[in-house]
């Protein structure tokens, strides 16, 4: 999928950012470094949001837009929109649901869910035309599981009914047409195939990523509205283990460990978990990253003369201090230090500035 | 004694067979084994689907088609069995091991050769009572043939470990030569088996070819022919991104509704061109070989070729696809020079150079796990010396040379282009065959398409898309409410 509007809506005219981190961070590929860039550029709350979509070469993408002085872009590949970029960027967004409705894409697995929600919508509106002659969708076994299993425990509950009102309501809520007509395209039913993302965004004059970005967003929002709603409701049943854990399951594991043993090296903990000791620091990042401070000991793991030196020598834009140059200031720094540093210094700069 | 019409009627709802159904049913009610070649859209998930129906028992169903054979579990839901499952390679260790243990919940079993060739895999599966035992596409068998799976050789021991369950060997098409290497491949003497091998000639298709000076006449002369034939088609590309572009191009320029599709999709987008095609709501599918495995449309008047197939027997596969209704249909294939290069460089490129193999020789383990050096794997595992493979490879390598010289003479043919397909299968004319309405060669096709067209080829009812463009009236049709 092209990628140009990718770096239209998370982009902008104030700081130059990579572009493929920013790419990798909504796909949803954790490095350390990729959720480093996300915390500098304020993405982390979607990160994973786009999982699953394919993007074409981004670098030829990019060199295009450049030709059309869209955005200015450096020999690292880093981005900043120029004033029609920021333009772009308006009309891009105007398209969309405000921005913050992707990020629940990023704790939820929407795009799953989505794939859930079409099926079980084929499946209720055959139903409802008592045809039991058609081609069902193909889904992964188990999701497909369980939308059989839901809909034989479900079929007495005028499941046409609610689907019907679940969505008019809903959509009533969302207040706009092309974003409605975006949502039931989506679906398919009884003598309705829907349209692909392509046609879609032929027909609504944007690019199919606009429309992927729409589907995300349009069905975080449905899911909400779906928790909203009683335990024991048919629709809740669609709804089970789509949550994701914010930090990976194994930063976790190692997280908690280094939390509960103080007592314990980084070196114990490697070979307690079996994995190698630069892992562990990968890990204490990533659980740097995204807890508050209060709960991160950052202390513990930077030393205090290296933090006095690291306070010193910092550079006014922390984010693009690079370790070579730090360690050529302080010849015993250890990158994990490093890092660990910078992730402090912007969280408190992010504290301050909310 | 079954009343296999009434079974008919009872399970799918027709009325009559197709020519061959009821014939192999017959042979498969009888515990005959059977080879049944019938042509493309002859209906051959119907003939284990009705003998699984009134016999009760176990059909599992060997298929090379990973990608498409959810759709193949789709296609049996829609007519009407539930209990159908596929296993691949494609799914994640948690779901084969689900699968696995629930074997004997299914009735239908689709599953790879890879699969299969698991001593794991078919352990369970030899704790099943196998009622029937299906081969699909069957010429994978064959090492001449272009489509050689290796794991299609196991197949044989395979039978041996499931206690030779009654076997139903299907393919669309296939020489004699491959006919007889299907048998003994398989372990079978001639005389075990029942062959049902129904004529390739398809009257109601009007065959066609056109040789243009270059890429851009091909071009304006395929753009000119979408523009007005009537009724749904399928042109079909050697490569995805060929097919995408043109899609674009041509639902551009010719007023009809045209999309791409290919193995390549996602499945979402794919069972929604799918269904839309179904449903008449598109004109024109641009494709390549990987469509219409699933798909079971009566009414596409017309296939077109935009690249030279690899030979007559996938070209006779493919054109197949169009005049399932037996109304008149068009059989076109468009050609310039370059075509034939780029065949014979898909053809040298399909196997590996001389120095690769000897790397691969010198390092076998590199064979593992790699699709693309599945074949060589299998030679490898046979002992075959490095100088036997690279005879063997210059062999096969030749053979499809010969069958793409064999498409290039059709295209090239100035006598009648039915006589010339035929004699490939030692098959002739019917003499009932209306000779204006036979092939290009009989009849002017070229100066007169357009006559041709009005003639013969049916229009499908236009379905407006834009109809139903209100969100409110979506809803309200997508679900029937009672009240």
């Amino acid at each position: 999928m092209n990628s140009a509007d990718l770096f239209f809506i998370f982009c902008d005219d104030q700081q130059f950012r990579r572009a493929k981190a920013i790419k990798n961070i909504l796909i949803g590929r954790r490095t350390v470094s990729n959720l480093y860039w996300a915390l500098e550029y304020n993405l982390l709350d979607y990160v994973d949001s786009l999982h699953g979509i394919n993007f074409d070469d981004i670098d030829h993408t990019l060199h295009r837009l450049q030709q059309q002085k869209l955005l200015l872009l450096d020999d690292q590949m880093r981005v900043k929109l120029t004033t029609s970029g920021m333009m772009k960027r308006q009309q891009i967004l105007s398209k969309l649901l405000p921005l913050k409705y992707l990020k629940i894409a990023s704790q939820y697995d929407v795009s799953r869910f989505l794939q859930r929600f079409v099926f079980a919508t084929q499946i209720v509106s055959e139903y409802s035309y008592s045809n039991r002659k058609y081609y069902p969708q193909s889904i992964s076994f188990f999701e497909d599981q369980l939308i059989k299993k839901w809909f034989i425990q479900n079929k007495g509950q005028q499941l046409p009914e609610l689907f019907h009102q679940l969505l008019t309501d809903f959509l009533n809520w969302v207040n706009r047409d092309d974003l409605a007509t975006i949502l039931v395209e989506s679906l398919s039913g009884h003598h309705f195939s829907g349209k692909t993302e392509e046609q879609i965004s032929n027909q609504q004059q944007v690019s199919p990523l606009v429309i992927q970005i729409c589907w995300r967003q349009l069905y975080s929002c449905l899911l909400l509205e779906i928790f909203k709603k009683k335990v024991n409701e048919p629709l809740t049943a669609l709804t089970t283990n789509l949550r994701r854990p914010i930090i990976s399951n194994s930063s976790r594991q190692t997280y908690d460990l280094f939390i509960h043993h103080p007592e314990e090296s980084t070196a114990i903990i490697a070979s307690k978990r079996r994995i190698k000791i630069t892992t562990v620091y990968e890990h204490l990042i990533e659980a740097a990253i995204f807890l508050p401070i209060s709960q991160f000991p950052f202390q513990r793991l930077i030393n205090p003369q290296i933090m006095d030196k690291l306070e010193f020598n910092q550079p006014a834009l922390l984010g693009e201090w690079s370790y070579r140059d730090a360690v050529n200031k302080i010849p015993q720094l250890q990158f994990f230090e490093f890092r660990l540093y910078q992730i402090l210094r912007r969280k408190q700069v992010n504290g301050k500035s909310t | 004694m079954v009343n296999l019409l009434d079974e008919l009627y009872k399970y799918f709802g027709f009325r009559q067979f197709r020519p061959g159904q009821e014939q192999v049913i017959q042979n498969l009610i009888a515990r005959h084994h059977t080879l049944a070649v019938l042509p493309t859209g002859g209906g051959k998930t119907l003939l284990y689907q009705l003998y699984g129906a009134i016999s009760h028992q176990r059909v599992v169903i060997v298929s090379p088609l990973i990608s498409l054979m959810q759709d193949q579990v789709s296609r049996l839901q829609y007519l009407g069995s539930k209990h159908v499952v596929a296993l691949t390679s494609t799914l994640d260790f948690k779901q084969r091991w689900a699968i696995l243990t629930h074997l004997q919940d299914y009735q239908f079993i689709y599953v790879s050769p890879e699969m299969l060739s698991n001593p794991k895999v078919i352990a369970y599966f030899r704790q099943l009572s196998v009622g029937l035992f299906v081969i699909d596409e069957a010429h994978c068998i064959s090492e001449w043939g272009p489509d050689f799976r290796p794991d299609y050789l196991r197949l044989g021991q395979i039978r041996e470990q499931l206690n030779r369950p009654l076997t139903l060997m299907m393919t669309a098409t296939a020489t004699q030569q491959i006919q007889k290497d299907i048998l003994s491949k398989l372990g079978f003497a001639s005389q075990d088996v029942q062959k049902v091998v129904l004529p390739v000639d398809r009257p109601n298709i009007f065959l066609s070819a056109k040789m243009c000076e270059n890429q851009k006449s091909k071009n304006q002369l395929l753009q000119s022919l979408v523009s007005k034939l009537n009724g749904a088609g399928i042109i079909y590309f050697s490569s995805k991104s060929q097919a995408e572009q043109t899609a674009l191009t041509l639902n551009r320029q010719t007023g009809k509704r045209v999309m791409a599709y290919h193995g390549g999709m996602d499945s979402q987008p794919r069972f929604r061109i799918q269904q839309q095609f179904m449903n008449d709501e598109i004109d024109v599918i641009c494709a390549t070989s990987a469509f219409g495995m699933g798909i079971d449309k009566d009414n596409i008047r017309f296939v077109i070729h935009y690249h030279l197939p690899s030979s007559i027997q996938n070209y006779v596969q493919e054109i197949g696809r169009c005049g399932r209704d037996q109304q008149p249909s068009l059989a076109i294939l468009l050609y310039e020079p370059n075509d034939h290069y780029l065949q014979t460089h898909l053809i040298e490129n399909n196997f590996p150079e001389e120095g690769l193999l000897q790397y691969l020789y010198q390092h076998p383990d590199k064979l593992t796990g790699n699709d693309a050096f599945k074949v060589i794997k299998y030679y490898y595992d046979q002992h075959y010396s490095f100088e036997k493979i690279q005879k063997t490879f210059r062999l096969i390598q030749q053979h499809r040379l010969t069958e793409l010289n064999e498409m290039l003479a059709y295209v090239e043919a100035t006598g009648c282009r039915r006589a010339s397909i035929l004699s490939h299968f030692n098959e002739q004319i019917s003499p009932t065959l209306n000779p204006k309405y036979c092939c290009d060669h009989h009849y002017d096709f070229w100066r007169s398409w357009e006559t041709f067209n009005d003639q013969y080829l049916k229009k499908t009812p236009i379905t407006n898309l834009k109809s139903r463009s209100n969100w409110r009236t979506i809803l309200d049709r997508l679900f029937l409410l009672k009240n």
